[in-house]
């Protein structure tokens, strides 16, 4: 653990409504600096809506969002991305006719950090060679596998230099090997000093890494805590197995 | 200079035909000149036009508002006994402005949407200016006596199409076309990484539009006569467009090639009696042919081309480094 301690994120009370659909129904919760916290939940429980309302992709309905006590509602993406808390994409989406290594300088140059010259240069470098991507670092995004492309989303941002990191399913629709290596980056990233919220779908890396969770259901917090506790929750079992009848695990 | 072109031979063709334009009254017949005088106008145009509409991917079919309030402020106030040449800055600076008030609204929509938009703004500037007593109405106006000086509009147009051209480049090899790529690319991933692309589309729109307004207001002391049918055309606005795309959006060379094809085309067409009338015509053919063969237009075609040709040497490294941060 860093020696930095405290709450680095609060939000309270979060909902989030299109048009009749209330995808975040009041979420609270708080994220200790230096902490890995996964959000994880079935299909369609908000958890990608919750990430877009953090960062200001879209404004949240009602609630609010405190980063390092500063409230983050009503500030565009591009203003909470320059006040360190910045997000992944479970879509990815590279700029895919950048190389790799202009894709991350879009990060260096335009984050929190905004380098110039000799410094972005080894700021582009550095990232690449955390994520594993220097030795693709001149081909072109577009041509990229898609655990590559994950990757590249974990470089971009952190590229522009954040405090909190937020990581959209980063392991989606990767290999067993691919998992151990991104779940041994994010440990790393951690270790570095970063805090990590990520939303996840695969169980073993979100109890391998987790620290503390929350669960969502249709909007709505179900069950906080550690990981052993929260997964073993009957309404956590409930919410991913269905009530009473026995479908076939996700 | 030369430690320049030993980094970037490519530059050679361009310092050639740069000198060529500098040098060309020197030796060059008036009507030659005219010709290469349209042929820099034209460059000016497209190269600015792509600052948004190539690099950042916002595709305005409105330019002919920037055009227009160039010329417009250059004869206003060249009739209230300003010099013509102070008048090119306040024309700028009203273009720019101008961009900002159209762009706060319409950089909210996103691609034909608008599109579709800066089309409207388009012609209500021009119906506006139709419209207006102090504009002269549907007839234009006319600049004072004494004020054309054809060697100094040459060298003047010729200038402002290098000075647009090294502008232009010198803006995407750095942070800003890096977001403006970023942009046009994918708008959110832009943002999400700390774009301000609202900001960064003003700001391309302003410096393309004074860039287009310096053009108007030369174009106005070059012809000596402006109406709302010259330089608030739609056809201008889709000439503007034209160029680029079919020269190769997004690139450094394809406006220039664009616009010389275009100005030839034009040229030699009004020339002839029967084609005068065409040339929107067989240009439209040509962006027809370009969109179904190379989207990247003649530059693309042209890539396609050199990558087709046996190679003799070895490729060029793999780490080759493309843009300079």
């Amino acid at each position: 653990m860093p020696a930095e301690e405290g709450k680095i994120l609060a939000v309270s009370s979060v909902s989030k409504r299109f048009g009749g659909l209330l995808a975040l129904d009041s979420v609270s919760f708080e994220v200790q600096r230096g902490e890995i916290f996964s959000v994880i939940g079935p299909n369609g429980a908000g958890k990608t809506t919750l990430f877009s309302c953090l960062v200001g992709t879209y404004p949240p309905t009602a609630g609010s969002v405190r980063f390092r006590g500063e409230e983050l509602k009503g500030l565009r993406n591009d203003q909470v991305v320059a006040r360190g808390l910045v997000r992944t994409h479970q879509i990815v989406k590279p700029f895919r006719d950048m190389t790799v290594s202009d894709n991350v300088r879009v990060g260096v140059l335009y984050g929190r950090l905004r380098l110039r010259g000799a410094k972005a240069r080894e700021r582009v470098d550095e990232v690449l060679s955390r994520t594993q991507l220097g030795h693709r670092a001149q081909a072109k995004a577009g041509i990229l596998s898609i655990g590559e492309l994950k990757r590249l989303e974990i470089a971009r941002a952190l590229a522009t230099g954040p405090e909190v990191l937020c990581l959209d399913e980063v392991m989606g629709g990767l290999n067993p090997a691919e998992i151990q290596q991104a779940m041994a980056l994010v440990r790393a990233l951690r270790d570095s000093g970063l805090t990590i919220l990520m939303i996840e779908h695969h169980v073993h890396a979100v109890a391998g890494l987790s620290d503390r969770l929350v669960v969502l259901n249709f909007g709505k917090k179900i069950a906080e805590g550690r990981p052993a506790e929260a997964l073993r929750d009957p309404a956590v079992v409930a919410a991913y197995l269905g009530d009473e009848t026995k479908e076939a695990r996700a | 200079m030369t430690g320049l072109l030993r980094r970037h031979p490519a530059l050679l063709p361009g310092v050639l035909f740069a000198a060529f334009l500098l040098l060309a009254p020197l030796f060059a017949q008036r009507g030659m000149l005219n010709d290469l005088w349209n042929m820099a106008f034209f460059v000016v145009l497209a190269t600015a036009w792509n600052l948004l509409g190539g690099f950042a991917g916002q595709v305005s079919l409105g330019y002919s508002a920037f055009v227009g309030i160039g010329a417009y402020t250059t004869v206003l106030l060249a009739n209230a006994g300003w010099s013509p040449w102070l008048t090119l800055p306040i024309g700028a600076a009203l273009a720019a402005a101008f961009s900002v008030v159209v762009g706060l609204p319409t950089f909210r929509l996103r691609g034909p949407y608008f599109t579709i938009a800066t089309i409207g703004v388009g012609e209500a500037v021009r119906v506006i200016a139709s419209g207006l007593e102090f504009t002269g109405g549907s007839s234009g106006l006319r600049m004072p006596a004494g004020t054309f000086d054809f060697n100094a509009n040459y060298y003047a147009m010729v200038v402002l199409a290098l000075l647009t051209l090294a502008l232009v480049a010198w803006l995407q090899r750095h942070a800003f076309g890096l977001g403006l790529d970023a942009i046009r690319q994918d708008i959110d991933a832009a943002e999400a990484l700390g774009v301000p692309s609202t900001r960064a589309k003003l700001q391309a729109h302003a410096i393309s539009s004074a860039l287009v307004a310096i053009a108007g207001g030369l174009f106005a002391v070059n012809f000596q006569f402006i109406s709302p049918g010259s330089v608030f055309d739609f056809r201008l606005s889709l000439t503007i467009v034209l160029m680029p795309i079919v020269g190769g959006m997004g690139t450094m060379t394809g406006p220039v090639v664009g616009a010389l094809l275009f100005s030839y085309l034009q040229i030699k067409l009004l020339a002839s009696p029967v084609l005068r009338d065409s040339y929107l015509f067989i240009y439209g053919g040509l962006l027809i042919v370009v969109m179904l063969f190379e989207p990247k237009g003649i530059v693309g075609l042209w890539e396609r081309l050199i990558a087709l040709r046996p190679r003799r040497q070895a490729p060029p490294p793999v780490g080759e480094v493309r843009r300079a941060s």
